[in-house]
């Protein structure tokens, strides 16, 4: 009889995992539809090709420009975008990312090396990580072409770089993931970050008073902020290469000794959570919800709209639920005031500007959030279905029209659109200043074309192309391949058409036109979205085995 | 076919080359407590779910109390319950138990008032009235099968299908779920049923049918069944007396007609021998 003699090494059950996913691809192909999402997935992945090279050639001909004229200290510059793009696009992104779960593992004899190690390494197979090294390894390589002698410090300063990143970046997905995944938690951090907006208002008469003549362009902001920036890894790994450029090996030794203890202290952070995770940590809301009161033995009725159908109210409300019991999706909705407070924030590169991105054209921040806050609704509008799980059997089992629950859920997205521009138009007068009244109007009317195409859309790929999301882990709310694809296309398109038509609009002051012009195309395309919906009962029946296949499917 | 509770007529379904279920035909009359059995992949789920709506047979006809399921989906959808689906419990995770029964009740036509009045007398009596506020993500298998069930019968249907629903439920469980369906059987109801658990399809179902590789190899009450593989065993060879019963003069078990119909039995010695 065969005994378990030897513990299985890390090494080995990292290639397990590997083969599993390897298999689990293959496997994929055996359908229509999972050949289409290899399809999207070449088309996405060209096109993040695309800018991983560009960036790779930009990243290496700026590193190759600033060292070869002896400003070493100047890649900070260069490394700087790449840190807030490999932190940032993960969740401001969410439709290219995607969580890798591994919880499942842990039935099996892993070491907590083995598991933190697997999370790590296929946590980080995502977009940014493979862009932002593609772009560090071209710093590298103008930093080799401009000075070889540099090489050896550049490299292990850039992988020091990019291993904080790769850890920073699973740290705060993991923190945040903890933050969002209760109630009482999710609640502490919504306050928070009310305040930091609303304290905006404070700051943002501080820095228009002292704004103009502190910092009216790129160098002086650079000049301010470099002693600052030297202190935080981008700056510590560009500080670290400058010392050894100018002969200081043992500062540049002790600077990217600090760059390693960076690496250290926020692998401690991300332990706590590894080790949470090991353990089995359950993030479920149970805990918080058992301790409030809730009254045996009375159930509240359920909502009820004046002209509305019980069915779709009823599905109406467990949108609504769902949405508010998801720290993920609250999270995202807010993401385009965060938006908004970065451009705040990015220093204008126009004279011409107040100190800030959009400075010159202030009244643009409300529609570009309001086409930010329709961009973020892709996940929700185009995998209508995709959080329900098992319980999407429930509308082909009930006496209910398909076309009814999908018009329940288009009434739900849409309400959620429309608080969304209300938070859009609250965060941008706060942040910036309160739009003009036909900036407001024709953003407005931007939006209700933009809506019914999208989820005329939405609903059509709904359908077609579904996939299992998990509304409570952060993360995991990611659409298929080839509705990424197709959204990202439609998106081009219709926010493409309104920004053309808006800017016209603008620069011939008459923003009443591109009004006049959305509330046309806003018609034609309610029309279509309302004959594409009639007809939908029939393409729902077509497809309900592998809508039901691919959402009843173990994860 | 007009007296059936359930009545399918040529039922075939084929996924590519493989016919799952092949030239069904059921007869379920009202107020039957009807057992669907069969071995694993038999082709008991895909006849389920045909006979539910949630999945379209290749050929055949399926009537449900006298109404075409094709062309009376929604009519007939309103008369059954069918909370436990072969492709898992058709739950919302993130809804608490009397929402997700408040949500059934609406889904099935019931206005707001009747939806939560019933949805907190299921949860009493499914002894799921003690925690309110917790979410059906974090019940247990066995809270959630109770779940599933509640939801099936909130609008009160004439015909229930049920798959499994004894799967890991505990022995209190399973016995207020037996007194709820006897309960229903009294009241005129029909309730079909697949489980593996043949004990417990035994002291329950009055009427019994066998699928095995996708054909209906027996059907009947148990009685018949019973005197159907008696008298095969009387004519059959001298080896197959290894099926007869335990005791001469006892009667078979629904587990000894099921091996005898379908076969089953297979040698375990020497296989997975390096199992401690």
């Amino acid at each position: 009889m065969a005994e378990l003699t030897v513990a299985p090494g890390v090494r080995e059950q990292l290639a397990a995992v590997a083969r599993v996913r390897w298999q689990l691809f293959v496997n994929s192909l055996r359908t229509l539809r999972g050949r289409m999402e290899l399809v999207s997935h070449i088309f996405i992945t060209l096109g993040f090709a695309a800018g991983g090279i560009g960036g790779l050639a930009a990243s290496c001909g700026a590193a190759y420009y600033v060292v070869s004229r002896g400003k070493a200290e100047w890649l900070a510059i260069i490394l700087w975008p790449i840190f807030f793009f490999w932190q940032l696009f993960p969740v401001v992104a969410t439709a290219f990312t995607e969580n890798f779960d591994t919880s499942n593992l842990l039935r099996f004899p892993l070491s907590y090396s083995s598991f933190a190690l697997i999370r790590i390494v296929y946590g980080s197979l995502e977009p940014a990580t493979m862009l932002s090294s593609l772009w560090l390894l071209g710093v590298a390589s103008g930093v080799a072409m401009a000075s070889p002698p540099l090489f050896p410090w550049a490299a292990i300063a850039l992988l020091l770089v990019a291993a904080v990143n790769i850890l920073l970046a699973r740290m705060i997905f993991s923190w945040v993931e903890r933050w969002l995944a209760q109630r009482r938690t999710r609640e502490i951090l919504g306050v928070f970050f009310l305040l930091f907006i609303i304290s905006f208002q404070l700051i943002g008469p501080l820095m228009s008073r002292y704004g103009r003549s502190a910092h009216p362009d790129l160098r002086q902001f650079a000049d301010r902020v470099l002693p600052i920036q030297r202190l935080l890894p981008p700056g510590t790994a560009a500080s670290a290469i400058a010392s050894a450029a100018d002969g200081d090996y043992a500062i540049a030794a002790g600077t990217l000794g600090i760059l390693g203890i960076y690496g250290a202290a926020i692998f401690w952070f991300l332990d706590l959570r590894l080790r949470a995770q090991f353990h089995g940590e359950n993030l479920s809301e149970a805990p918080a919800l058992a301790e409030s009161s809730g009254q045996r033995g009375i159930v509240r009725a359920g909502w009820s709209f004046p002209g509305i159908p019980g069915s779709v109210a009823a599905i109406f409300e467990k949108e609504m639920r769902y949405l508010s019991r998801s720290g993920p999706m609250l999270f995202t909705l807010i993401m385009p005031v965060f938006i908004l407070f970065i451009f705040r924030l990015t220093p204008s590169t126009s004279h011409r500007g107040s100190g800030s991105f959009l400075g010159g054209s202030s009244d643009m921040a409300f529609p570009i959030g309001a086409a930010y806050a329709l961009l973020i609704l892709t996940n929700m509008v185009y995998n209508n279905f995709g959080s329900e799980g098992a319980g999407v059997q429930m509308y082909f089992t009930a006496p209910v029209l398909i076309r009814s629950a999908i018009l329940a859920k288009n009434l739900a997205h849409s309400t959620i659109l429309a608080l969304e521009m209300v938070l859009v138009w609250i965060g941008a007068s706060l942040i910036y200043k309160p739009p003009a009244l036909g900036t407001t109007l024709a953003t407005l009317s931007g939006i209700l074309f933009a809506l019914p195409v999208n989820l005329t859309v939405g609903n059509l790929l709904s359908i077609s192309s579904p996939k299992k999301i998990d509304y409570g882990t952060f993360g995991r709310q990611r659409a298929s391949n080839t509705t990424v694809f197709a959204s990202f296309g439609v998106q081009i398109v219709v926010v493409g058409l309104a920004a053309v038509t808006l800017m016209a609009g603008r620069s011939f002051d008459r923003v009443w036109l591109a009004t006049i012009v959305f509330l046309v195309f806003a018609a034609v395309a309610w029309v279509v979205y309302s004959v594409v919906l009639k007809s939908i009962e029939h393409m729902a029946f077509g497809h309900r085995e592998e809508l039901i296949a691919e959402l009843t499917r173990a994860s | 076919m007009n007296s059936a509770a359930i009545a399918t007529q040529g039922l075939t379904r084929r996924f590519g080359a493989l016919t799952a279920v092949d030239d069904v035909n059921l007869r379920v009359a009202p107020g039957q407590f009807f057992g669907f059995l069969g071995p694993n992949g038999a082709g008991k789920s895909t006849t389920i779910k045909m006979l539910i709506g949630l999945l379209a047979p290749t050929a055949g006809r399926i009537e449900i109390l006298g109404l075409d399921l094709a062309a009376n989906s929604l009519e007939v959808k309103r008369q059954i319950g069918a909370g436990e689906v072969p492709e898992g419990m058709a739950l919302f995770g993130r809804l608490t138990g009397a929402e997700y029964l408040n949500f059934a009740g609406r889904m099935y036509g019931l206005d707001r008032e009747t939806a939560a009045n019933r949805a907190a007398e299921l949860l009493d009596f499914m002894q799921l009235a003690d925690q309110p506020k917790k979410l059906v993500t974090d019940y247990s298998h066995g809270m959630q099968k109770k779940l599933a069930l509640a939801a099936a019968v909130i609008h009160g249907p004439k015909i229930l299908f049920l798959d499994e629903p004894f799967e890991g439920v505990d022995a209190i469980a399973s016995g207020t779920l037996k007194v709820m369906l006897q309960s229903m059987i009294a009241r005129g109801a029909t309730i079909f049923l697949t489980s593996h658990v043949l004990e417990i399809v035994e002291r329950l179902c009055s009427h019994l049918a066998i699928i095995h590789r996708g054909r209906l190899v027996a059907q009947g009450s148990l009685e018949e069944l019973r005197a159907g593989v008696e008298a095969q065993a009387a004519a059959a060879l001298p080896e197959d007396c290894a099926h007869a019963p335990a005791v001469p003069g006892e009667k078979l078990t629904l587990e000894e007609i099921f091996l005898r119909i379908v076969g089953g039995s297979r040698p375990v010695d020497q296989e997975l021998s390096w199992l401690s």
